[in-house]
């Protein structure tokens, strides 16, 4: 049993090492359902592998810091990041680069959403009445499901979230907030400004049991980040049309599916507002 | 005259076992009040009302896809499992080590889902994160039983064999055989473990049942979520009819081709795990003292590490008591003086789903229906648990021999014939899971309920590995503690 | 007065037949004693008059049927769980209501065990086993006495003065002895088994051991 055991490990370590010929492959943080993003993702990975002219194969994972991992771990080469997990990749990946964004990312937003039971309305800021109800978060590694809505009611109440509501939670992705507030598991809700417009305007939510009773300032958020060493892997040249590629996804289903209206170049330096307040939140050492 | 003699009467105290299980409700009550029970969600009605409709509708989604899942299920389960019973049984070899003992304490109160996070950050989703995330905490697991078992084994024929026959013959030709019945039916036991264990893996991005069932849960695909339940339970319930002797080897050999490819591994990562990203931050940077080790470490205690732990021992106190009392009611459906044969076929039915859904899986359903609370997973574990529990212990009291005279109302049978009679052997099956109940406690926090698992989920999304280690080490010494004195009481009793 | 009436085709179990067809009346006030050889079918006779006449015989069985994780107390009141509702009896077993001590505690003080009230059976001899089964048969207060070997675990002394407390607290017997002797003093009617038939049915002042001794 013991001959049979290790003969299969090591065949599972020789068709890794044969496997380690270059298919270049991409993953995302999984911030809403995970049937949308493989569509999505799936074009995406079909439009590159023509542009590129080598076999792209797109990953999925099951949580923010599993895409994180593997990209930092070279398992991974190109990935759709959110602006906290971008800046926790990049500063773990020496050389790696933000290279493209959509055309809404750097003025990008959260909503605060409420079930009506809680007796919230609209306003340009958040209600004292806040205190006491339950709240979720998204992801526990989203910008805009987690580090900018905190960072804005830690301005705001001058407390942390554990503080001011009586039950904190993170629902896990932007499409569970609404359904989770929706129901009234919990009372408020914070999230991508994107995925609540496109769940609207599909007309997935009902707008009588939830709405939206704030929007933050503006901040940066999703973008391509590429590893510093694709060129070594792939040939001279490679990063250059990698990003002349993604920047070039005019297809409009393509960009439907996202949704961004187009792409435009990124750098690092967009994102050092999100590294700030990731640090002062305590996100980032 | 006959006063004064009842006057010095001793008093009635209760049985040793009641005592020490009043201690345990007693505990329970005063973690009661400490303890968030609330039913938070607003309508758990409808949400039930929609789960129940996807199981009368049940459907599978890409046929393919699901029996690659199936296949990769049971191919981890496999190649887990038969690592771990060959290091476990080289480990039980040399057990009487107290180092060997540590380390496998170590590794068995580690749940397999922590190791598969922390193989994760340097494997990634390669095959072989799973398998050593079954194989580590399993190796432990088996070592133990199996020097258990070989230690309970008659030692004449040993003492009997000429001087010189050597070690490894001595227990090939005395000790092996006589334990072999015990050690093939336990092994038979971890494996039905080993292949929910590996359905489990799938939450964390392992190509098995699980991941398909957490994209189905999250998603609210009722339909897809019962298909994939549905065949969960065919899997096991028909363990008997397509695991045989002869197909052992097929899926032995079989199991490492169909662990799916992953994406392959880079050692240069491994190394980096362990000489950086576990170093604690302030070892990391250049002006290391201990001082700083001390703040850095005094922050964690005091703001994940004993929060995590407090939630944790009371969510796993209520829990105990509430396993305890599920399998006492359970027990009797499968108890041939409470049933008739056919009367007893239900109860099976339910003890089987029970206790073959992990604990994990339920907590998630019930997370979705009740709303975030320690409520759905106290019901959680105690629904698995004390199926678990209830279905040995009813095995247990169906050797019980009535005298022709029993109490022939069911009630009186249960309270003065069944219930006194199973009462140890019930005691000590819940003394032996309180670890259990204690590691996965731990584990659910990764669904968001704060106990530890909750903390050691958080270091990992902020990448902090340092942190989650030293979280992942607390839990793993409450596990030990637990063991200890649980093995402690069980002398006692 | 006919107690009880029994009429068997033979029995015994499965294909094997271990006692053959019997009829037998029973008088009230009659104390009968079987005597046999073990495996002779005595005790398969008595359990057949116990499941025939459930209802109006109290029961020691050869295993005692004891309860060891209970005490002696819970073991003796067992004899008189149907007489008393669920309720009481699972309030009972909690913690021992006053009234029902104070009925058992005499009992056993009769039968030397009145210290041993609240101790667990496990922790008691063979013995004094014995003598909470007979306890418990007494307090069950059935008119007739079904016995299987009631003072086998019992030393001489020890064993007449249990037989004796049952000869006067239960107006009828079928009790099984190998004791011959014993048999003589306690019985009125004897009866012997031999492979399985009933070969001896006698009035005890008719008898002697010498006479008796024949059938071992």
């Amino acid at each position: 049993m013991l001959k049979i055991l290790l003969r299969g490990v090591l065949l599972m370590l020789l068709t890794g090492a044969v496997n380690a010929t270059p298919a270049f492959v991409f993953t995302a943080i999984p911030d809403q359902d995970e049937t949308q993003l493989k569509q999505r993702f799936q074009k995406v990975a079909d439009y590159l592998q023509q542009e590129l002219d080598t076999e792209v194969r797109f990953i999925p994972v099951k949580s923010y810091a599993a895409s994180i991992t593997a990209f930092r771990n070279n398992q991974v080469q190109l990935a759709w990041f959110g602006g906290l997990s971008g800046v926790q990749a990049r500063e773990l990946v020496p050389g790696s680069r933000a290279v493209a964004q959509g055309v809404e990312d750097p003025v990008f937003k959260s909503f605060f959403i409420a079930n009506t039971s809680a007796g919230l309305s609209p306003a340009d800021h958040l209600p004292e009445s806040l205190r006491g109800l339950t709240f979720t978060f998204g992801s526990k590694g989203s910008t805009s499901g987690r580090l900018m809505p905190e960072y804005n009611l830690r301005e705001q109440f001058g407390i942390s979230p554990d503080e001011l509501f009586s039950r904190v939670g993170f629902s896990g992705n932007h499409s569970r907030t609404i359904a989770l507030v929706e129901s009234g598991a919990y009372q408020v809700g914070a999230l991508n400004y994107k995925v609540w417009e496109t769940a609207v305007a599909e007309g997935k939510v009902d707008t009588s049991k939830v709405q939206v009773i704030w929007e933050t300032p503006t901040y940066p958020d999703y973008q391509w980040t590429v590893r510093g060493d694709l060129d070594a892997a792939f040939g001279e040249g490679f990063t250059a049309r990698l990003e002349k590629a993604l920047l070039g996804m005019k297809d409009p289903e393509l960009l439907n599916s996202f949704p961004r209206s187009g792409f435009i170049p990124a750098s690092n330096q967009d994102f050092e507002p999100v590294r700030k307040v990731a640090k002062q939140v305590g996100l980032l050492d | 005259m006959s006063s004064t003699k009842i006057l010095s009467l001793p008093r009635y105290r209760w049985p040793g076992g009641v005592r020490t299980s009043l201690w345990f409700l007693l505990i329970a009550l005063i973690c009661l009040p400490f303890a968030d029970l609330e039913i938070s969600s607003l309508d758990p009605w409808s949400e039930m009302g929609r789960l129940l409709q996807g199981v009368i509708s049940p459907q599978l989604m890409d046929s393919g896809l699901i029996f690659e899942a199936l296949l990769a299920t049971l191919a981890f389960a496999f190649a887990g499992v038969a690592l771990a019973v060959v290091c476990g049984f080289l480990l039980a070899l040399a057990f009487h080590h107290t180092f060997i003992r540590a380390i496998c304490a170590l590794t068995r109160s580690i749940h397999e889902l922590f190791w598969a996070l922390i193989f994760l950050q340097f494997f990634g989703l390669h095959p072989l994160t799973g398998l050593l995330a079954i194989a580590v905490p399993y190796s432990g697991i088996f070592a133990r039983m199996y020097a258990e078992i070989l230690g309970q084994v008659p030692k004449h024929p040993e003492y009997a064999l000429p001087a010189g026959s050597g070690f490894f013959s001595a227990i090939l030709y005395t000790r092996l055989p006589q334990a072999w019945p015990h050690l093939v039916s336990y092994t038979s036991y971890r494996l039905e473990c080993g292949i929910r264990s590996s359905a489990i893996l799938g939450f964390v991005g392992l190509p098995t049942l699980g991941y398909y069932l957490e994209s189905s849960f999250s998603q609210g695909y009722y339909p897809e979520v019962a298909g994939l339940m549905i065949l969960f339970y065919l899997l096991i319930a028909t363990k008997k009819v397509w695991l045989r002797r002869w197909t052992l080897p097929l899926f032995l050999l079989g199991a490492p081709f169909f662990m799916g490819t992953g994406l392959p591994i880079i050692w240069g990562n491994v190394g980096r795990f362990f000489s950086e990203d576990i170093v604690p931050a302030p070892l990391r940077s250049g002006e290391a003292n201990w001082q700083s080790l001390a703040d850095w470490a005094g922050t964690i205690v005091i703001d994940q590490a004993l929060p995590g732990v407090w939630n944790t021992l009371l969510l796993s106190q209520i829990a105990l008591v509430v396993t305890g009392l599920f399998a006492l009611l359970f027990f009797p459906l499968i108890n041939r003086y409470c049933f008739g044969v056919a009367g007893r076929f239900p109860g099976h039915v339910f003890l089987v789903i029970a206790r073959s859904t992990p604990e994990y899986l339920l907590a998630y359903i019930l997370l979705q229906l009740l709303g975030p609370s320690m409520l759905p997973a106290v019901i959680a574990l105690a629904i698995h648990n004390g199926a678990l529990i209830g279905y040995l212990t009813g095995r247990n009291s169906n050797e019980i021999q009535l005298r022709p005279d029993a109490p022939e109302r069911q009630l009186d049978r249960y309270f003065y014939e069944l219930l006194p009679r199973s009462y140890p052997a019930f005691l000590s099956f819940m003394l032996y899971r309180w670890e259990v109940i204690m590691r996965e406690t731990a584990i659910l926090g990764i669904l968001g309920i704060h106990t530890i698992g909750f903390f050691v989920d958080s270091a990992i999304q902020e990448i902090r590995f340092d942190v989650a280690l030293l979280l992942i080490l607390v839990a793993a010494m409450m596990n030990i503690l637990v063991d200890l004195l649980a093995r402690r009481i069980q002398r006692h009793i | 007065m006919t107690a009880l009436a029994i009429q068997s085709d033979s029995l015994g179990y499965g294909a094997q037949r271990v006692l053959e067809p019997v009829s037998l009346d029973i008088r009230t006030g009659e104390h009968l004693i079987l005597l046999g050889k073990s495996g002779c079918g005595k005790s398969t006779l008595l359990n057949h008059i116990y499941t025939e006449n459930r209802n109006e015989c109290a029961l020691i069985p050869q295993g005692l049927g004891l309860v060891e994780s209970l005490s002696v107390f819970h073991n003796v009141y067992m004899g008189c769980l149907s007489r008393h509702t669920v309720f009481h009896n699972i309030r009972n077993l909690v913690w021992p209501t006053p009234a029902r001590v104070a009925e058992i505690l005499p009992l056993l003080e009769r039968l030397g065990l009145s210290d041993k009230c609240f101790s667990a059976v496990a922790d008691l001899s063979g013995g004094q086993q014995q003598r909470v089964a007979v306890a418990r048969a007494l307090y069950q207060q059935s008119s007739v006495l079904l016995a299987d070997e009631p003072v086998s675990a019992l030393d001489g002394p020890e064993a007449d003065r249990v037989m004796s407390l049952l000869g006067q607290n239960f107006i009828t017997a079928v009790i099984t002895l190998h004791d011959v002797d014993r048999a003589l003093r306690y019985g009125q009617r004897i009866i012997a088994i031999q492979d399985g038939k009933l070969v001896l049915d006698e009035r005890a002042e008719r008898l002697t051991v010498s006479t008796l001794n024949e059938f071992y």
